[in-house]
């Protein structure tokens, strides 16, 4: 934060010295602090793998080794390090250099929009978290400055319609036309950065500032409206993250995250502000960012080579969060404020469908790293970020050596044990780095008996966090697997592709998908345990945790996705007392089947979509001539008979589709498609109901006879 | 004035005792139930007059479906019961899509209010007229340019570099025979302690 622009609030809190300097001395310290900490556990442990590896000379196996060593135990203790300082930092209970400290309740509110970008989702969890916003909001009073946007960029037909009607009825249910606005792209262009891009170009000087929501996102009335005041108290912030927490989820993997988020999260938050203050990053929803400046320096740009390393930038929040940093202004991280949320995947194979995208994502950020004029700060984000994939591949490396390097003493020194001192010194150190903050979190977790009630109870919490561990113990592998496979595809320049249908929320996968992406992770873990016991039985048992994962992945992949396991353990206060904005249910009246044939049928689907498209007055002869021709395929030929593209194409057209309203209306069965004749049949018999007897008499008959021919 | 069975019954005769007038009765009613239209005097206006109108065209245009006729005369009535609510300006074939909105925006207003004019405020009836289903305000154009990357110069270097490994990642063959020559090559040199 630049001295000069500090706000008055924050001036007070920090004291009366020169408030630049007291700053800039103060963050420099606690970075210092971070570094120095991180680089002593580093130099430590790195000091008896030396021990270890070098007792009988150096192989270039073993200097690998070691280095990769460096590597991995260097991010493993910087995360520690944040972790034990978010510790203290929440034990001692006063963090004077956070965001939230400048609050001031009285400040006034400035024109905002609520942007959540939408790719093929669930219209009725998208909207019903807007419509949760848009009640908290209009309960508070708050609602004139704010307008909502959801910026679309589904490509499924059916989803098209669904949103619009999903649009229409919420509208409709809450008064909100002129406040909640729809957009569908034609194309979805740079997908998701494209898609905020054209927001800002389209409406982005109708507001000063822009939350910014995931499909699965929600936050409170009290939480927007906090990040819009902690914007304009702070003049020199660009962006706001705000910490979300995990929550609606119902599988046995969802909870665990959901409880392991929730337990361990605020300390590792509360360390990461800590140490980055202003420098902060943007995690891409669930955070407020000040328009102008966002547009004046925050357009992605677009990367050496083709995708999926170069090309255009998937990932684009750490990336703008850089850019505004360069700009000057400030990326702050509101870690403490309530009323953020966040939907997860459901179970293993839906998050690692995720992973999948976020790592091409982060892996093109390595591009930063070699510009100019990127700040070190950010750039520390950035290998972070890479790390949490690129970490992975090492991670096998690492192993890979040390296997072959131990194959090779197995030759030379039968019977050697691999067992030292050091050794037994460098696994304690490991596993606390790696549970260290797990106990620190449940230390500060008991020490307030009232929060632990919320969480069940100290009982539950400790037996959650037992198996928690279980679980991230088993998983660890199966993860570690597949960002290897992620990483070295995409460095080999393909994107990686994923055999299982995307499914929605609570679906679990079924067996033969589940094997048919898992099967050579057992079979990894026989062979590699076959040479582990080769080279000796302590090896093995040095791999055991690996193994363990590997051979249990597909009944764990699968059991990741009950709903019904441990519905007594892993709660969290947002399961037990959900506030009312997680509570509140939009219900969607969709009528089953394919909404697309809805649109053609329906007539409000028809209506309604219908009138959302543009004129087509001045349209070209040949376009006219290509959408007339589809819907005389579609009308001749059924609702299978067309494309999803050239659905998307009819869908655009709005006179043609009510033209085929109409005709579909009017057709006899015995004169249509039978696929239409049915598709009718079906959508009649879903409201058909008993006729009614005539009431009219024959006078009022005669004067409601209107003058048509 | 009591009902007059003989008109009603023999309208509703005449369409019961042919198969095609039954069905095109059914569809009619069929999408006046998706217009959620109440069981109304009103609906029933809609339905006979347009049969009767129907009817008397077949005797015409024999050669046109029963079902085609019943349903574009059923067309015109709601034309004529919803016209007041429809700005002049509306294109004609927008002019059905725009009753539906309207149908629409007020399904959960005691039924709907179709063929009841005089029961409609003039603010009701105004801003009906006025309404437009928008889903986005008007633009505000901004533009938003992004500033190519500079490269440092050990940055330029690499991706020299890269470029020209480039052809051992882009064949996936090619790249795990050069990445198991390294490993071999490594566990060789560890082997015999080079």
């Amino acid at each position: 934060m630049n001295g000069n622009h500090r706000s008055g609030k924050l001036v007070e809190l920090i004291g009366a010295e020169t408030v630049k300097e007291a700053f800039h001395k103060k963050v420099g310290q606690r970075r210092w602090g971070v570094a120095l900490v991180t680089l002593g556990i580093s130099l430590l442990g790195l000091w008896l793998m030396i021990d270890i590896v070098g007792a009988r000379g150096w192989t270039p196996l073993e200097v690998l080794e070691v280095g990769l060593f460096a590597i991995l135990f260097a991010n493993l203790a910087f995360g520690f390090t944040q972790a034990f300082l978010g510790f203290l930092v929440l034990a001692e209970g006063h963090e004077p250099l956070k965001i939230t400290n400048t609050l001031d309740e009285s400040t006034p509110l400035a024109s905002t929009a609520i942007v959540m970008p939408v790719y093929n989702e669930d219209a009725e969890t998208v909207f019903g978290n807007v419509q949760a916003l848009y009640q908290s909001l209009q309960q508070r009073h708050e609602l004139d400055l704010y307008d909502f946007y959801i910026l679309s960029d589904s490509t499924d037909p059916a989803k098209a319609v669904e949103e619009e009607l999903a649009w229409s009825d919420i509208c409709r249910q809450t008064n909100g036309f002129g406040k909640i606005h729809y957009r569908r792209r034609k194309l979805p262009v740079n997908r998701k950065s494209g898609n905020i891009a054209d927001f800002c170009r389209r409406w982005g000087y109708r507001h000063r500032y822009m939350v910014v929501l995931d499909a699965d996102s929600l936050m409170t009335g009290a939480a927007v409206s906090t990040l819009v005041r902690l914007m304009e108290t702070n003049s020199r912030a660009g962006i706001i993250q705000t910490m979300p927490r995990l929550v609606k989820t119902e599988t046995l993997f969802g909870r665990i995250q959901q409880f392991a988020s929730r337990v361990y999260s605020p300390i590792f938050a509360a360390g990461l502000n800590f140490w980055q203050q202003g420098a902060g990053n943007y995690w891409g929803h669930n955070a407020i960012i000040r328009v102008s400046p966002f547009l004046a320096s925050c357009a992605l740009p677009g990367l050496p080579g083709n995708e999926p390393l170069g090309g255009r930038i998937l990932s684009h929040d750490f990336v703008e969060a850089a850019l505004m940093g360069n700009a000057g202004w400030e990326v702050w991280f509101a870690y403490d404020l309530e009323g953020s949320y966040e939907g997860l995947p459901p179970n293993l194979t839906e998050y690692v469908k995720r992973d999948r995208r976020w790592c091409q994502g982060n892996l093109q950020h390595f591009w930063f790293l070699l510009a100019q004029n990127v700040r070190a700060i950010s750039r520390i984000h950035l290998i972070q970020g890479i790390l949490a994939y690129a970490s992975a591949p090492l991670l096998v490396l690492f192993v890979l050596f040390g296997g072959l390097q131990a194959g090779i003493d197995r030759l030379q020194q039968p019977g050697g044990t691999l067992a030292t001192a050091s050794a037994g010194v460098l696994l304690l150190m490991t596993l606390i780095l790696l549970f260290g903050p797990k106990v620190l979190s449940l230390l500060h977790l008991f020490a307030r008996p009232k929060e632990i009630a919320l969480f069940g109870g100290p009982v539950r919490v400790l037996l959650s966090a037992l198996l928690e561990t279980l679980f991230s113990i088993l998983t660890a592998p199966v993860l570690v697997w597949f960002h290897t496979r992620f990483v070295l595809r995409n460095i080999g320049g393909q994107t990686v592709s994923w055999h299982t249908q995307t499914r929605d929320g609570g679906a679990a996968p079924r067996w033969t998908e589940i094997v048919r992406e898992y099967w050579p992770l057992p079979i990894a873990g026989v062979g590699i345990g076959v040479l582990a016991w080769w080279i000796s039985p302590v090896y093995l048992a040095w791999l055991s945790p690996m193994l363990i994962g590997l051979l249990l992945a597909i009944p764990v992949a699968k059991l990741s996705a009950r709903t019904d396991l441990f519905r007594r353990l892993f709660l969290t206060p947002e399961e037990i007392q959900p506030p009312q904005e997680l509570s509140a249910r939009f219900k969607l009246q969709l009528r089953d089947g394919d909404q697309f044939v809805h649109a053609v049928l329906d007539p409000f689907y028809n209506a309604i979509h219908v009138a959302l498209q543009r004129s087509r007055d001045g349209g070209s002869l040949a376009v006219d001539g290509y959408v007339a021709s589809l819907a005389t395929r579609l009308f001749k030929e059924g609702p299978e008979s067309l494309s999803s593209q050239e659905k998307r194409a009819l869908l655009a057209d709005g006179e043609t589709l009510a033209s085929l309203h109409h005709l579909i209306w009017k057709t006899p069965s015995q004169m249509m498609n039978p696929a239409w004749a049915m598709a009718l049949a079906q959508y009649r018999s879903s409201f058909r109901r008993a006729r009614p007897k005539p009431k009219a008499s024959e006078e009022t008959f005669r004067k409601s006879q209107p003058a048509v021919t | 004035m009591a009902i007059s069975a003989e008109y009603l019954a023999l309208l509703r005769i005449g369409i019961g005792s042919s198969p095609e007038w039954k069905e095109a009765w059914e569809r009619i009613n069929d999408y006046l139930d998706a217009l959620k239209t109440p069981d109304t005097v009103d609906r029933e206006l809609i339905l006979l007059s347009s049969f009767e109108r129907a009817i008397a065209r077949k005797r015409r245009q024999p050669s046109i479906p029963a079902t085609e006729l019943a349903f574009e005369e059923a067309q015109k009535t709601l034309d004529f019961a919803l016209g007041h609510l429809i700005d002049e300006g509306v294109s004609e074939d927008r002019r059905s899509v725009e009753q539906r909105v309207r149908l629409y925006l007020t399904e959960n207003v005691d039924g709907n209010f179709l063929g009841r004019p005089d029961e409609m405020s003039e603010d009701v009836r105004h801003a009906l007229r006025e309404v437009r289903l928008q889903a986005a305000p008007n633009l505000q154009v901004a533009s938003i340019t992004a500033r190519p990357l500079e490269f440092s110069s050990p940055g330029k270097w690499l991706i020299s570099l890269a470029e020209k490994l480039s052809p051992f990642g882009a064949n996936r063959i090619v790249g795990w025979l050069f990445g198991l020559a390294i490993l071999g090559l490594l566990v060789f040199a560890s082997l015999y302690r080079l």
